[in-house]
């Protein structure tokens, strides 16, 4: 008896590796270290909801030496997450890519300053030395900074906030749901701060999308419309389960020694899922509006990173 | 069956007294050490803490102090190294090369050195290009020097660059893990160096020294204070440096660790400590009441903290307090014991004293007295009881004799009482073949015996001879003094109209030998039965009343004339006064006058004419009947304290005929 249900569970084991191996792969790469940013993937991944569509999806994250377009364009990747700002800027550059769906709708950058620089209002920064990371996601503060018409000093940092912490500069462009977060847990205050969130200035545009590279949409747009279902699935299963998310989360970062707490990813995943919220716009979530698009063509066009403009269904191709 | 119950009553009862005595003492005893036990005890606990805390407290500042020394030692080499060869590079004209070879021989003379840089600005040497930073690091033991600057390494924004050319000052950056991936902890010393002389010295670049921390881990590991008391390294901005727990380490700042132990005081304690002061903390870490003593180690403004559990501070004591309570516990357990052991001991002679004081009750003078041979207090109640003992037979003796004289008198009074009562008309009506009077009298003594007086008796066929007196004073002479007085009437009253003729014989007599000085109030009257004629004479006696019928009732006039016996020379006058037919003499003694209530308030002269004014149509007995009654009810049960005495003649005059 006890041999029949070896050889049973042993059939079962090889049938259903067989299946998993001859399920269609899908690599997907998000646009940095595993963190609670990404927590719906992993969630998807972790509870089987891509398996449940018959995709076998890897996650390769990308870092600061290789970006997450590189990936997409040197083909390691099917689908990489990216900002909206950062997709258009790679498209204008050539890379064929076009969005499959939006998943946040709203800005998380903002300015951050101590109070005793004193800052108090935007007008406040004018002539100051304002940090923004080399690597990206400074268009929108340029923008803002420049029709405000402030001169400032843009100071390129990598990724740390001690610039910010040593006071070798007066303000600093930071996530909510990141650089902030790390500034109160180095023991700064909330009421020593001063922000200045871009969405308060018209510069609400959505950030963190799905993307593909043209060829892939067209040869395998069945796997992507299953990605995209089971990644929403996996979004919507970490809104409700934020404890049991959470742990997914660090056991990524764990394993990616990627260090972290779990008071920081919290406050993390509460605010990714609070940007994914449509709020008073009116799209879907997980689609990308018209407007926000050329909200973010424009702050590129005048701020002369790119020169052309891209066709918004050029760009956008909603896969569900 | 039934004495056995008695008896075995009796004895449960001694052993209660004894039992409860001796318990009470123990109880009093017990409780008043376990006082003082509590009291010492807390005075020495918590003086002990306060001691005991202070130590540790001495003790955490010192071993952190130390600990901080030795960290310095490592340190600040570190920066010597630096600022020297900092030095080299300012004021030497080197060529580019062999800034390559300074930084091959920093790592090479110094172990504890895993890296260093010589940073330059952007295109410092033209011939170098934008990037110029000569580095030699230590992989595997062996040395590699090489150029780190270029594209994909930008130098110009890695903390370690930026940060101290920002500022322009040396900067230890926040602790990071070598790239190698061999998971050491490295954190570099960055030093801003300048070129240059006078006006054209200038910013040129940054040196920079990787220093392994693998030592700052054995050195803050070897930190222990009490049982489980650990030190940790904190970084400028919070970061767990060291700890015993590895998942800490860069992980957590101490503010991200108090948000999720939700605890905003550690929050507040972390802010103190990047400011780089020194103090103590208590704090709930992980549900256990800790203490943190931090203070900055100067050279790199980490923090370094040493936390040990509150209650493991005061563990040794908790454990001599507890012995000490289970000793002091046993000893109370003994104290008890020996105690009551004593206490029974000494006051069991208590049970024989009693026993014998039952005896004593019961009349057996003589009962058994303990033992005792001690001078104290219980050899005084021995003492004491055969005193008792003997007095109280003596005073049983004295006792038998005196009632037994007592009873004798009483008997003898008893007798007296008789023969004074004897000694009045008691029948009444006396004069049946007289049908022009009647009348009634009564004698209540206050005593056994009275000094009131009452007598009447006919001197003949026509006259009615009556008196009444009070004797001064009460009891046995009062009532010799009213016998002698009435003896005497008897015998000077025959053949003697004169009332005043009578009573002047009776004061001679009564005056004569009188060395006790008494007398006697006296009211003597004769009347004429055939005419009404009423002679007397009042010598100091209260006046009778006369009741008219069908007129008034009043009091005889008061004379002048003073009480028998004072002085045998005194002149006693008569008067006269003639009866109507019905009308009614009421003589009294002051017992009915001064009768008392309860409230010493006397019976009085005008209740007595209310009460005989009201009750003139009575007959003498039912009158003198109806006057007691309202002296009853006057006194209302007080104890009658004067002789009461009353007489009362009525007047009926010659049956069918006219009375003038």
């Amino acid at each position: 008896m006890k041999h029949q249900i070896a050889v049973l569970a042993l059939f079962y084991l090889l049938a259903f590796q067989c299946i998993a191996q001859d399920l269609p792969k899908i690599t997907f790469s998000p646009h940095w270290l595993p963190q609670a940013q990404f927590a719906g993937y992993y969630t998807a991944q972790k509870k089987g909801f891509y398996r449940a569509e018959g995709l076998d999806v890897k996650i390769v994250h990308s870092s600061a030496s290789v970006n997450a377009s590189e990936l997409l364009a040197n083909g390691t990747s099917d689908i990489i997450s990216s900002f909206l700002i950062s997709a258009i800027s790679a498209k204008n550059s050539g890379l064929d890519l076009v969005n499959i769906a939006q998943l946040s709708q709203n800005s998380a950058l903002l300015f951050v300053s101590k109070k005793t620089s004193n800052i108090k209002t935007l007008d406040d920064l004018n002539g100051k030395k304002i940090g923004v990371w080399k690597s990206g996601f400074y268009e929108v503060g340029r923008d803002l900074i420049r029709t405000k018409g402030y001169k400032v000093t843009w100071v390129p940092i990598l990724s740390s906030i001690n610039m910010f912490m040593v006071g070798g500069i007066d303000a600093m462009t930071v996530m909510w749901y990141n650089e902030y977060d790390q500034i109160i847990n180095s023991g700064i205050n909330k009421e020593e701060l001063t922000t200045f969130l871009f969405s308060d200035y018209g510069y609400n545009i959505p950030e963190d999308g799905l993307y593909c590279i043209n060829k892939t949409l067209a040869q395998r747009k069945g796997d992507l419309v299953k990605f995209v279902r089971a990644t929403l699935k996996g979004w919507e299963y970490a809104k409700n389960n934020r404890s049991e998310t959470l742990d997914i989360v660090l056991e990524e970062m764990k394993k990616a020694h990627v260090a972290t707490n779990k008071a920081h990813q919290s406050w993390m995943l509460d605010r990714v899922l609070d940007l994914m919220e449509p709020g008073a716009k009116k799209v879907k979530k997980g689609q990308l509006s018209e407007s926000d698009f050329n909200k973010a063509q424009n702050v590129l066009i005048d701020g002369g990173y790119i020169k052309n403009r891209i066709e918004f269904n050029a760009f956008y191709k909603p896969v569900l | 069956m039934r004495s056995t119950n008695l008896y075995s009553k009796i004895g449960t009862m001694k052993l209660n007294i004894n039992r409860s005595l001796a318990s009470r003492i123990v109880f009093y005893v017990l409780t008043f050490c376990v006082f003082l036990f509590i009291v010492s005890l807390s005075v020495f606990y918590v003086f002990s803490k306060k001691q005991i805390k202070e130590m540790t407290y001495q003790y955490a500042e010192t071993l952190t102090k130390n600990t901080v020394l030795k960290t310095e030692l490592k340190l600040s080499p570190i920066t010597k190294i630096a600022y020297n060869y900092k030095w080299i590079i300012e004021n030497s004209h080197l060529n580019t090369d062999s800034i390559f070879g300074i930084t091959r021989k920093i790592v090479e003379n110094n172990p504890e050195i895993t890296g260093c840089a010589i940073a330059f600005e952007p295109s410092f040497f033209k011939e170098k290009g934008y990037y110029f930073a000569p580095y030699t690091c230590r992989e595997n033991g062996v040395l590699k020097t090489f150029q780190l600057g270029n594209a994909e390494y930008d130098y110009f924004v890695m903390d370690w660059y930026q940060i101290p050319a920002s500022i322009r000052k040396p900067y230890w950056s926040e602790p990071y893990f070598d790239a190698s991936g061999a998971n050491a902890l490295i954190t570099t010393y960055s030093i801003p160096f300048y070129i240059g002389s006078g006006l054209e010295k200038r910013f040129a670049g940054i040196m920079t020294i990787d220093v392994a921390l693998d030592w700052l881990k054995d050195i803050v590991s070897t930190v222990k204070i009490l049982d489980s008391g650990y030190a940790s390294v904190l970084s400028k901005n919070g970061t767990f440096i060291t700890h015993p727990k590895k998942e800490l380490i860069m992980n957590q700042t101490i503010f991200s660790y108090a948000s999720e132990i939700n605890n905003p005081e550690l929050r507040v304690v972390g802010r103190e400590m990047l400011k780089g002061k020194t103090g103590f903390i208590s704090s709930t870490l992980n549900g256990v009441e800790r203490v943190l003593y931090y203070t900055p180690l100067p050279s790199s403004n980490w923090t370094l903290v040493v936390i040990f559990p509150k209650s493991e501070m005061f563990l040794p004591l908790r454990k001599i307090t507890f012995t000490l309570i289970l000793l002091v516990s046993i000893g109370l357990i003994l104290l008890t014991f020996i105690v009551s052991r004593i206490v029974a001991k000494q006051i069991s002679p208590l049970e024989v004293f009693a026993e014998s004081a039952r005896e004593v009750a019961n009349g057996n003078f003589n009962s058994k007295l303990p033992d005792i041979k001690s001078n104290d207090e219980m050899k005084n109640l021995l003492d004491s009881f055969e005193h008792m003992q003997k007095d109280l037979s003596t005073y049983i003796e004295h006792l038998k004799l005196t009632t037994s004289a007592k009873e004798k008198i009483e008997s003898e009074l008893r007798i007296a009482r008789e023969i004074q009562m004897g000694m009045i008309p008691k029948i009444f009506p006396p004069f049946p073949n007289l049908p022009e009077i009647d009348l009634f009298a009564t004698l209540q003594p206050a005593k056994e015996v009275g000094g009131d007086l009452y007598d009447f008796f006919l001197i003949d066929e026509k006259h009615l001879c009556f008196a009444i007196g009070d004797v001064s004073g009460k009891g046995v002479p009062a009532s010799l003094f009213m016998a002698v007085t009435r003896t005497l009437l008897r015998s000077l009253a025959p053949n003697q109209l004169s009332t005043a003729v009578i009573i002047n014989a009776l004061n001679k007599s009564l005056s004569a030998g009188n060395e006790s000085n008494m007398f006697v109030t006296f009211f003597l009257g004769i009347l004429d039965v055939d005419n009404g004629t009423l002679k007397y004479s009042n010598a100091g006696h209260n006046p009778p009343l006369i009741i008219h019928p069908n007129g008034p009732t009043e009091f005889f006039e008061l004379t002048k004339d003073i009480p028998l016996g004072l002085f045998d020379d005194f002149d006693y006058g008569e008067k006269e006064r003639i009866l109507l037919k019905d009308d009614k003499l009421f003589l009294y003694t002051d017992g009915v006058t001064e009768a008392e209530d309860v409230d010493e308030k006397l019976y009085s002269d005008q209740k007595l004419l209310d009460c005989v004014c009201v009750h003139t149509e009575y007959q003498p007995k039912e009158l003198i009947l109806l006057v007691a009654d309202d002296i009853a009810l006057h006194v209302k049960g007080n104890q009658q304290s004067d002789d009461l005495t009353m007489l009362s003649i009525v007047y009926y005059g010659r049956q069918n005929e006219g009375i003038n």
